[in-house]
């Protein structure tokens, strides 16, 4: 087991580390030029003024040394010059074109409204999804089933996020149900957090819970025909026991792993989510900062934090397998 | 996404289905499926709207020069913005001021004047070539990489795998959010290079993010077929690797890779619309997914303009993996009368 995790964190070390340096030097070698925006930002850009900015932002430094200052500044603070000197503290991101703020703070700011949408959306799916799946597994070829079934795959062949845009305009705008839908921080106001971020979680919630619906069917059809399910029902164990304690016990682990292996869908249902219901989350902040004038920093912040998201969800998924199914722990 | 998991249940189905105990009934399984793909309704309905679909897309330039429509602001026929707008930037003639006109079926765009249905034909030539060339291209990578890494095996198998795991870890949203900007950057100058990098580095972004899954699959085929006695054979009467692998192999993962082809046409279809509605997709070719990020802000007073590409998309995107599911029903050995 220790091998394993030894194992699995190396991986997911190289993974991040390879992120960010491709990221980084596809903004510092790749074709366009950090400096443009910060010199575009102060008025008329003279290739002297641009030279001069480069040199300043040591951006006519090699590529390796730009990024081993970088990855200095993950544990000591240092100075970045963004058309004036700016101290970063540890762990230093860099400093926002636009905001010439610190880019951990803001991502700090922001990230709650993230994690709130993330976090509630996926928890309905699961839920809503593993139970549905569950139940149409156990009614397997009635009506009911069939419903399940053919309902989920029409609302997985339609794109997310014109799901969230007609919930928006059709919901929301069209009939004023969901009224304040946007984010409140929770330690501000509680009941306008949940009131505010209840339409984004339930489409989100909704949209996503078919595919696990229909993951879990597959998963709990193949289980509850095994032959310690038959023993479970000839010892008189009442069919919800059956389904839910014992089968359900089996199925959820490869349900499991596709819930890790969805991390990234999950984070590209953040980004649309955050701009369709108008939430001022990292999602929305990357987009901002892919429009003129553009904002490297904090694009390679909002990059690299996904990266690391999701290759943290794996990493959790992978370690909590062997406690979910036991047969793995063995083998 | 789900098109992983898809692919992954059905290299399950296909294992199942190469075990040696299946009687032989005269009828080639490709032929089979395309006898059951033709008596499912939902296969010929979905069928016939792909097929009108991609007619109009095809047939863009033909239908908007008889309608006399024009997709561009600056046509040298089309209408001035200033003739055909009102002061408020919304359009003289059709919705939403005005009633239906059969000039103009879908109306004009407020600010630009440009005509509705022009734009949703080229765009839907947009997302349709944009999909089928990011299809053909992950295809082709794909089955490349699966079948030498399956084929070869030993330390470039384990190469090969882990680069394939690690991509399935990275979102293909951050990859496209990464280049956009430089592409903008680099031909912010120059309109007509921009719309071509865009469609490039799009495809790019799509590609690279996209082929990993049949890459697996085909591998894991590759690795089970290697053992069978007619690729054996083969190996013993010593013929190229390139024989093995393309007329050995290769007609032996028709199945996988027609379904895979056919599940991942509308993925991208989606994937376009939905980079371009964020605005890091394309922004200098007509583009449905741009049209639907433009008119959002003009819903309550232009709603006809938000819902004819909204339609399009959905029905389009539904109609495609509607398609997409059917072929793998047919193909799929566990259902095989």
């Amino acid at each position: 087991m220790a091998g394993f995790v030894a194992r699995r964190l190396t991986s997911a070390l190289l993974v991040v580390t390879l992120t960010s340096m491709f990221v980084f030097a596809l903004f510092f070698l790749g074709p366009g030029n950090p400096a443009g925006p910060v010199c575009e930002a102060q008025g008329r850009c003279t290739p002297e003024r641009l030279a001069a900015i480069e040199r300043q932002m040591g951006l006519d430094q090699s590529v390796v040394t730009q990024y081993a200052a970088f990855v200095r500044g993950l544990v000591v603070d240092r100075t970045v010059v963004v058309g004036g000197e700016h101290t970063c503290a540890a762990p230093c991101l860099g400093i926002s074109y636009g905001s010439r703020q610190e880019v951990t703070e803001e991502l700090a700011r922001r990230f709650p409204a993230t994690l709130s949408v993330a976090v509630g959306g996926a928890t309905i799916y699961l839920l809503v999804g593993v139970t549905t799946g569950s139940l149409a597994a156990r009614w397997r070829g009635t009506t009911a089933d069939r419903l399940l079934v053919g309902g989920s795959l029409l609302v997985s062949s339609v794109p997310y996020y014109l799901l969230a845009l007609l919930a928006w305009i059709v919901l929301a705008l069209q009939w004023g149900l969901f009224p304040g839908t946007g984010y409140t921080p929770l330690t501000e106001d509680p009941v306008a957090w949940a009131s505010g971020l209840l339409l984004p979680w339930l489409v989100l919630g909704v949209a996503g819970s078919t595919q696990y619906a229909r993951y879990t069917r597959g998963a709990m059809v193949e289980t509850l025909g095994e032959d310690y399910i038959t023993t479970a029902r000839a010892k008189g164990l009442s069919p919800r026991r059956v389904v839910f304690g014992h089968g359900l016990r089996a199925a959820i682990a490869p349900v499991l792993t596709i819930f890790g292996l969805d991390m990234a869908a999950l984070l590209a249902g953040t980004v649309f989510t955050e701009q369709i219901f108008g939430i001022d989350g990292v999602g929305s902040w990357a987009l901002e900062a892919v429009r003129a004038p553009q904002d490297f920093p904090v694009l390679h912040a909002t990059v690299l934090l996904g990266a690391v998201l999701v290759v943290v969800a794996n990493l959790v998924v992978d370690l909590a397998y062997g406690l979910v199914d036991p047969r793995v722990r063995t083998s | 996404m789900s098109t992983t998991a898809d692919l992954e249940r059905l290299a399950e189905d296909l294992a199942a289905e190469a075990r040696p105990d299946r009687a032989g009934t005269g009828v080639s399984p490709h032929r089979t499926a395309l006898r059951r793909l033709r008596s499912d309704p939902v296969a010929v309905v979905s069928g016939a709207v792909v097929l009108v679909l991609v007619l109009l897309g095809l047939l863009a330039p033909l239908v908007t020069s008889l309608w006399g429509i024009h997709a561009t602001v600056g046509h040298p026929d089309a209408p001035r913005p200033s003739e055909v707008l009102l002061f408020d930037g919304y359009p003289a003639v059709g919705p939403p001021y005005e009633p239906f006109t059969w000039q103009h079926p879908l109306g004009l765009a407020p600010r630009t004047g440009v005509d509705n249905l022009a734009t949703l034909l080229y765009g839907l030539r947009t997302s349709l070539g944009v999909a089928v060339v990011a299809t053909v291209l992950t295809t082709l990578v794909g089955v490349g990489v699966g079948l030498v890494a399956g084929f070869v095996g030993g330390r470039t198998d384990r190469v090969v795998s882990f680069v394939i795991d690690l991509f399935l870890s990275f979102p293909f949203l951050l990859g496209a959010l990464a280049l956009a900007p430089i592409v903008v950057s680099r031909f912010s100058t120059d309109p007509d290079g921009l719309a071509l990098a865009q469609v490039v580095a799009l495809v790019a972004v799509l590609v690279t993010f996209g082929w990993m899954g049949l890459a697996r699959l085909i591998r894991g085929q590759v690795l089970s077929l290697r053992e069978r006695e007619f690729v054996q054979a083969a190996v013993v009467m010593g013929l190229s690797t390139r024989h093995i692998l393309l007329k050995e192999l290769l007609p032996n993962l028709v199945a996988p890779i027609v379904v895979a082809v056919s599940l991942s046409v509308p993925a991208f279809v989606a994937a376009e619309a939905g980079l371009s509605y964020l605005g890091i997709g394309l922004t200098g070719v007509p583009s449905l997914g741009q049209t639907i990020n433009q008119a959002v802000d003009s819903f309550e007073r232009y709603p006809l303009y938000l819902w004819a590409p909204v339609l399009t998309v959905m029905v389009l995107v539904l109609a495609l993996n509607l398609l997409g599911d059917a072929v793998r029903d047919a193909f799929d050995p566990r259902t095989r009368r």
